[in-house]
C-alpha cells in the first residue's frame, strides 16, 4: 500500500479525551506523525486571575480529575512560600498520605488502561476492582472520590480521625498482595510481554533531549524525581526510594509505576502510624506579599510546574501550569516513527497522557487568516529580547 | 428416499435453521457470561443476545456516500447463508441425514466464506480503517487455515473416510480422537479461535487500533445478520470439533427406541459444544491480543508445524497398521 | 498461570459487582453530598455566598430570630443555594462561623429536570 493518512483522533477508542494524531503510514509501518493537542483549553488560567485564594483552589483541583490533589499542592505551596507560612507537621503528613493515595489510584488506572490497549480485558476489570479500594479509602478521608477539596493555603481542611487512620491501614495488606500478583503477571503473561517488550523504545540521551519527565523518563534510567531532588511535605524525612529501569520500553515504564506503588503503600503506611499530633491549620493572611514564584510538584505522571506571580493583592496576577504530559508528548511522536501502527495505543497510553492537563497555545493571526504555533527559538527570542532588552542568538 | 417432510423440518426447524439461531444466540450468551465472571463481574441476562438481534434489526441502515450499497447488503447475507449451510452437514442427532463424502471439505470451504465477506465489506467502505481491518483478516485467514485445515484431516486420514458423521461413528468403535491426536485438537482449537475472530486473535476487529476494522461502516441489519454470522460459526466450529475430536453425538450402544436414541444424542451434542465453549472462552479471557506481524511469526514457527509434525504421525501409524 | 488460577476461582464466586438498586452502596459519613441549611442555626452573615467557588450562592429576604452566643438576635437574610450549580466542594461549611448552619449531608442529592432547582 502506498502512504496513506490514517486520523488517529480527535475521536478514537483508544483515546480518552481529544487529541489529534495524523498518522502517515505505509501498510503498518508508521512513516511519520503529525500532532495537534489543546482539544480541552478551558481558560482556566484566565479564571484563576479573578479569584482570591479561597476561591480559586477548587478551581485549580479541577484542571484535571486524576491528579486533582496534585495541582491544588502545588499552588497552595506556592503560595504559602511566599506568604513565608509555616503549616503544622500534621498537616503535612495528611497532605502526604492524600497525594500518595492519589498516586496509587492513578497507577492502578494507569495499568488497568494500558490492558485494555492491547485488548487484555481481564486485567482490566481486575486492577480497577482493587482501585476501588483506594478510592473507598479517599472518600472516607476527604468525602469524595475525585476533587478532595483537603487543601487550603495554611494547611489542610478536614482532620483524620482515628476510625479513618485504621480502616485506611486495614487495606493496605490486601493491595499489597494483589500488587504482588500483579507484578508476577506483568512478568510472566505472554501476551503482555510480547506487546510491550521492545516497543517504543526511549534511550538515555534522547529522554534527556525531548524533555521526558515523570516514569516515561524514570524508565529510560534518567533518576529525577521531584520529591527526591526538591523535597517537599514530608517526603525529606520519612524513608523511601525513587523507582528507576533501563529498558525505556513500555515493560520498563510499566515496572517503574508498579515499583511506585509498592513505594507508595510504604509511604502511607508510615504516615499513618506515624501521624502528629497538633492542629491541621494556621490561619493564613489574606494577601499575598509580590513576587514570583515556581513551585514543582511530582504529579503521578510526572513533574507538575505551577508559575505564580503575585502582586500583593488577594488574587493572583498570573498563573501558569506546565502539566508532566505536555512534557511526554514530543518524546511520544519522536519514539512512534519505524513502529507498527498497532503500536500506537501502546505507546500513547504510556506516557499515562492526561489530556484534561494539556494545553498549547495556537496562535491566529486574523489578518492573513493563518494559525500556528510557535516554535521554541521564536519564543525564545521574544521572551528573552523583551526581558533583557538585548538580542540573543 | 429421504422423507421430504422430515428433511424439510431437519433443515428448517429443528435441528436446522431455527435452532441453530437460538442456540447461537445461547452461546454468546453463556459466553459474555463466562468470561463476566471469570473477570468478577456479573455479565449479561439470558435474552441479551436476542435484544441485541432484534434491536440492531430495528436500527437505520447508514450508507456511506459513493458505497455501492447492493453488495453491502448482499455481503452479511452470503456468509450467513454460508455457515447456516455448513451446519447441516454437522451430526447433530445423530448422522447428519445429509452426510456424503466429502462433506468435510465442504463445511471447511463454507467457514471460509465469512472472513472472505470481511475483507469485501472492508474493502468496500471507503474508510481506511475498514481497508487496514480487511487486509488484516485475510493476512490472518492465510495464517491459520493451513494448520487449521491439516489438524482436521488428520482425523479423517486416520478414520479413512471424508464424512463427518462417519468419522464420529468411527470414534464409538475405538478411542476419540482427543485422545489419539492430542496435538491435533490444540492447533484444531486455535484455529478456531483465530477463525472466529476472538481474543488473542481479533486483531482484524482491534477496538483501539482501528476502530471496528471491517465491522465500522455496518449498521443495522447488515450489522444485525453478520453478528449473527458469527454466533452461528461459533456453533458450528465447535460442533466440528466436538464431532472430529470427542466423538460427536454418537452413543456406543444401539437404544431402542430410536427416538430416545436422538435425545441422548442431542443431550451429548449440548454438552460437547458447551465444553468446546468453556474452552474457547477461557482462552478469551486469559490472553491480550497480539499483533499480525507476531501472529505471522508464530503461526506458522509453531502452530503450522505442530499440525504437520501432527499428520506426519497419523500417515506413519497409518502405514505401520495397514502394513501389519 | 496465575491469571488462569485467578479465573477459575473468580468463575465460582460471587462478583464485585453491587446490584445498585437492590443493594445498597456503603457511604462514608464524611461524604459530601446534598447541601442542607439550618433557619434556626444561621445568623445571615454572607460569608458563604462570598467563599462559594461556583457562585450559586445568593442571599435572600429570610427574618428571623435566632440565637447566637447566647443572645437573641434580629436576623434578615438568608441564603439561597441553587442545587445543581453546587459543585459540593465544602467552602460554605469551612467557613461558616456557625457549625451546623449550613453543611454537606452524606445523600446522594437527588436528580432532577429543573436547572432553577434551589434549597432554602
Amino acid at each position: 500500500m502506498a502512504e496513506v493518512i490514517i486520523p488517529i483522533g480527535p475521536h478514537h477508542p483508544a483515546l480518552k479525551e481529544p487529541v489529534n494524531f495524523k498518522v502517515i503510514a505505509d501498510g503498518e509501518k508508521i512513516v511519520r506523525l503529525e500532532l495537534d493537542l489543546s482539544y480541552t483549553h478551558r481558560g482556566i488560567e484566565k479564571a484563576a486571575e479573578k479569584r482570591d485564594f479561597i476561591r480559586v483552589l477548587p478551581l485549580l483541583e479541577r484542571v484535571c480529575g486524576i491528579c486533582s490533589h496534585s495541582h491544588s499542592s502545588a499552588f497552595a505551596k506556592g503560595i504559602e512560600e511566599t506568604m513565608q507560612l509555616e503549616i503544622p507537621p500534621r498537616a503535612q503528613y495528611i497532605r502526604t498520605i492524600i497525594a500518595e493515595l492519589e498516586r496509587m489510584h492513578s497507577h492502578l488506572l494507569w495499568l488497568g488502561v494500558a490492558a485494555h490497549e492491547i485488548g487484555f480485558n481481564t486485567l482490566f476489570m481486575w486492577t480497577w476492582r482493587d482501585r476501588e479500594a483506594v478510592q473507598d479509602t479517599l472518600e472516607e478521608m476527604s468525602g469524595n472520590r475525585v476533587h478532595y477539596g483537603m487543601n487550603e493555603v495554611g494547611g489542610v481542611r478536614r482532620d483524620l480521625t482515628l476510625e479513618q487512620v485504621n480502616a485506611a491501614l486495614l487495606r493496605l495488606p490486601h493491595l499489597e498482595d494483589r500488587i504482588k500478583k500483579y507484578v508476577d503477571m506483568v512478568n510472566n503473561q505472554k501476551t503482555l510481554l510480547v506487546r510491550f517488550r521492545g516497543v517504543g523504545k526511549l534511550s538515555k540521551e534522547e529522554a534527556l533531549k525531548y524533555g521526558a519527565v515523570g516514569p516515561t523518563a524514570r524508565a529510560s534510567g534518567v533518576d529525577y524525581d521531584v520529591r527526591s531532588d526538591d523535597p517537599y511535605f514530608v517526603y525529606a524525612d520519612i524513608p523511601w526510594e525513587v523507582v528507576t529501569d533501563t529498558s525505556g520500553d513500555v515493560y520498563g515504564r510499566t515496572c517503574v509505576r508498579i515499583g511506585e506503588l509498592q513505594e507508595s503503600i510504604k509511604i502511607v503506611r508510615y504516615c499513618l502510624e506515624n501521624l502528629p499530633e497538633g492542629p491541621v491549620r494556621v490561619t493564613a493572611p489574606k494577601a499575598a506579599p509580590p513576587g514570583e514564584i515556581l513551585s514543582r510538584y511530582e504529579a503521578p505522571r510526572g513533574e507538575l510546574v505551577h508559575f505564580i506571580r503575585t502582586n500583593g493583592t488577594d488574587k493572583v496576577e498570573r498563573v501558569d501550569i506546565r502539566t508532566p504530559t505536555l512534557a511526554n508528548w514530543t518524546s511520544v511522536a519522536m519514539c512512534l516513527v519505524n513502529q507498527n501502527l498497532a503500536d500506537i495505543p501502546v505507546i500513547v497510553a504510556a506516557i499515562d497522557p492526561c489530556l484534561s492537563c494539556t494545553s498549547r497555545i495556537t496562535i491566529l493571526n486574523i489578518k492573513d487568516r493563518s494559525a500556528g504555533v510557535i516554535t521554541m527559538d521564536e519564543l525564545r527570542r521574544r521572551s528573552c529580547t523583551r526581558c533583557y532588552g538585548q538580542e540573543q542568538e | 428416499m429421504i422423507d421430504p417432510v422430515y428433511t424439510f423440518v431437519y433443515i428448517f426447524l429443528f435441528p436446522g435453521f431455527l435452532f441453530i439461531i437460538i442456540y447461537g444466540l445461547i452461546l454468546e450468551f453463556l459466553d459474555r457470561r463466562i468470561a463476566a465472571r471469570m473477570q468478577n463481574r456479573v455479565g449479561p441476562p439470558f435474552f441479551q443476545p436476542f435484544a441485541d438481534f432484534i434491536k440492531m434489526l430495528g436500527k437505520e441502515v447508514i450508507d456511506p456516500e459513493g458505497v455501492d450499497r447492493q453488495l453491502f447488503d448482499a455481503a452479511p447475507l452470503v456468509a450467513l447463508a454460508a455457515v447456516m449451510t455448513a451446519y447441516l452437514y454437522v451430526p447433530v442427532l445423530g448422522n447428519s441425514p445429509l452426510a456424503f463424502q466429502g462433506d468435510l471439505v465442504l463445511v471447511l470451504y463454507l467457514l471460509t466464506l465469512p472472513t472472505i465477506a470481511l475483507f469485501l465489506l472492508g474493502w468496500l467502505s471507503r474508510n481506511i480503517f475498514s481497508a487496514i481491518g480487511g487486509i488484516r483478516a485475510v493476512t490472518q485467514m492465510f495464517i491459520y487455515e493451513v494448520p487449521f485445515f491439516l489438524a482436521l484431516l488428520a482425523p479423517a486420514l486416520m478414520a479413512g473416510t471424508w464424512s463427518i458423521s462417519e468419522i464420529a461413528v468411527w470414534q464409538q468403535k475405538n478411542l476419540w480422537f482427543i485422545f489419539l491426536q492430542p496435538i491435533g485438537f490444540v492447533v484444531a482449537l486455535i484455529g478456531l479461535q483465530a477463525k472466529l475472530e476472538r481474543t488473542p486473535f481479533d486483531i482484524p476487529e482491534a477496538e483501539t487500533e482501528i476502530i471496528a476494522g471491517p465491522w465500522t461502516e455496518l449498521t443495522g441489519r447488515r450489522l444485525a445478520l453478520m453478528h449473527l454470522t458469527m454466533n452461528v460459526s461459533l456453533v458450528v466450529g465447535s460442533s466440528l470439533i466436538a464431532a472430529l475430536f470427542l466423538g460427536g453425538p454418537m452413543i456406543p450402544w444401539v437404544i431402542i427406541p430410536v427416538w430416545m436414541g436422538w435425545i441422548a444424542g442431542f443431550f451429548l451434542f449440548l454438552a460437547k459444544t458447551l465444553g468446546v465453549l468453556l474452552v474457547l472462552a477461557s482462552i478469551k479471557v486469559a490472553t491480550g491480543r497480539i499483533r499480525i506481524d507476531q501472529l505471522n511469526r508464530i503461526g506458522w514457527k509453531y502452530i503450522a508445524s505442530a499440525a504437520i509434525v501432527q499428520v506426519a504421525l497419523v500417515l506413519i501409524i497409518n502405514s505401520r497398521w495397514v502394513s501389519s | 498461570m496465575s491469571v488462569l488460577g485467578e479465573m477459575f476461582s473468580n468463575l465460582l464466586s460471587k462478583p464485585f459487582t453491587i446490584l445498585y438498586p437492590k443493594e445498597k452502596v456503603p457511604v462514608p459519613d464524611a461524604f459530601r453530598g446534598k447541601v442542607a441549611i439550618s433557619d434556626e442555626k444561621c445568623i445571615g452573615c454572607s460569608k458563604c455566598s462570598l467563599v462559594c467557588a461556583a457562585q450559586c450562592i445568593t442571599m435572600v429576604e429570610g427574618q428571623r430570630v435566632v440565637e447566637f452566643k447566647g443572645k437573641k438576635l434580629e436576623r434578615k437574610k438568608k441564603p439561597k443555594v441553587k442545587l445543581f450549580s453546587c459543585i459540593r466542594c465544602g467552602l460554605c461549611e469551612r467557613h461558616c462561623p456557625v457549625p451546623g448552619a449550613i453543611y454537606l449531608k452524606n445523600e446522594l442529592s437527588d436528580t432532577g429536570t429543573d436547572r432553577e432547582t434551589v434549597i432554602t
